[in-house]
């Protein structure tokens, strides 16, 4: 096959010189689209996770955006943020893919105006709580856990009742999101995930807990 | 004279909706600062009980709001999970402030 082509580039540039000069700048182009189309694809995906892309819909903006301002993960004592991206869009790469690629239904929502009023969001908010809720349970809540490591928490820094419950938490299986939803975006009313997702054992590196759970309270 | 009592009616009315809305809000937020929803929600179990549940409790009692006003202000011990704790305070020394957290408890 490579000698067909061969033949091909030295039918139109007889001198052996010039046919090879061709078949690097060939080359060479190819690389640079590989280049182009690699690092433009990269900046696109990163250019999903700011916020100032997530806050261009009105619908996030006005319902749970607003929400999120002024909670501890939007402002603190040390001004670490965690923006949408750091809790809904994983970092593990064919995860993050297959969400942004999940992600085009959202598109369509947004066109089909599915939450484009208030009353149209509160009305579905239970709904879309108990989707990231679930997906938390099942991955022992992993975006929480790109920050927050349980097995690196210094207990003499943590107050007497936080050490209590993270004790709870490793002798009941519990994940994070058990006891810590509501914190980013006001509670939807309703049961909680500990009563709708009974306890699952955990997946990944195991930092939280070690086995399965009992039945839930 | 009718007509300008009926547009009083109107207003106050209203007036005492948005006084509502704005005294719910001054209290939640009150009792964001004061971590209350750490250990309580209003409708699911969480160490504490809902406030659903509270104000289920306290129905028709007279000394609901006495009680509550000494749960809020005197550092209780609770028990969670069998352990005692102590029950943190609300943070202000308003009293209005305070008996508004309490009738928004009841009311839930």
């Amino acid at each position: 096959m490579l000698r067909q082509m061969w033949k091909v580039v030295r039918d139109r540039y007889p001198s052996r010189i010039k046919a090879a000069g061709f078949v690097l700048l060939l080359a060479a182009s190819l690389v640079l689209i590989g280049a182009v189309l690699v690092v433009g694809g990269a900046a696109g995906l990163a250019w999903t996770e700011t916020e100032a892309f997530c806050t261009g819909c009105h619908e996030m903006r006005d319902n749970v955006y607003a929400e999120y301002k002024g909670t501890i993960h939007d402002r603190n004592r040390a001004g670490v943020r965690a923006i949408c991206s750091d809790c809904h869009v994983p970092k593990e790469p064919v995860a993050l893919i297959k969400r942004k690629m999940a992600a085009t239904f959202e598109v369509w929502g947004h066109l089909t105006g599915k939450i484009d009023t208030k009353e149209k969001f509160q009305a579905r908010k239970a709904e879309l709580a108990h989707h990231v809720w679930k997906r938390m349970k099942e991955t022992d809540s992993l975006e929480c856990r790109n920050c927050h490591d349980a097995s690196h928490m210094e207990s003499t820094l943590m107050s007497e009742r936080a050490q209590a419950r993270h004790a709870k938490m490793k002798s009941e299986g519990k994940t994070c999101i058990d006891c810590h939803f509501g914190i980013a975006h006001s509670e939807p009313e309703g049961p909680g995930p500990s009563e709708l997702f009974p306890p699952a054992p955990p997946k990944g590196p195991g930092k939280v807990a070690e086995g399965q759970a009992p039945p839930a309270k | 004279m009718r007509y300008l009592a009926a547009i009083a009616a109107v207003f106050l009315a209203g007036g005492a909706l948005i006084a509502d809305a704005a005294d719910d809000a001054a209290a939640e937020a009150l009792m964001k600062k004061s971590g209350c929803f750490k250990c309580h929600s209003v409708d699911k179990k969480k160490d504490g009980p809902s406030y659903k549940s509270v104000a289920e409790k306290y129905k028709g009692k007279p000394d609901a709001e006495q009680k509550l006003y000494t749960h809020l202000t005197t550092n209780p011990k609770v028990k969670v999970d069998g352990k005692e704790e102590s029950h943190d305070n609300l943070k202000t020394k308003n009293d209005a402030e305070i008996k508004n957290v309490i009738q928004f408890v009841l009311t839930r």
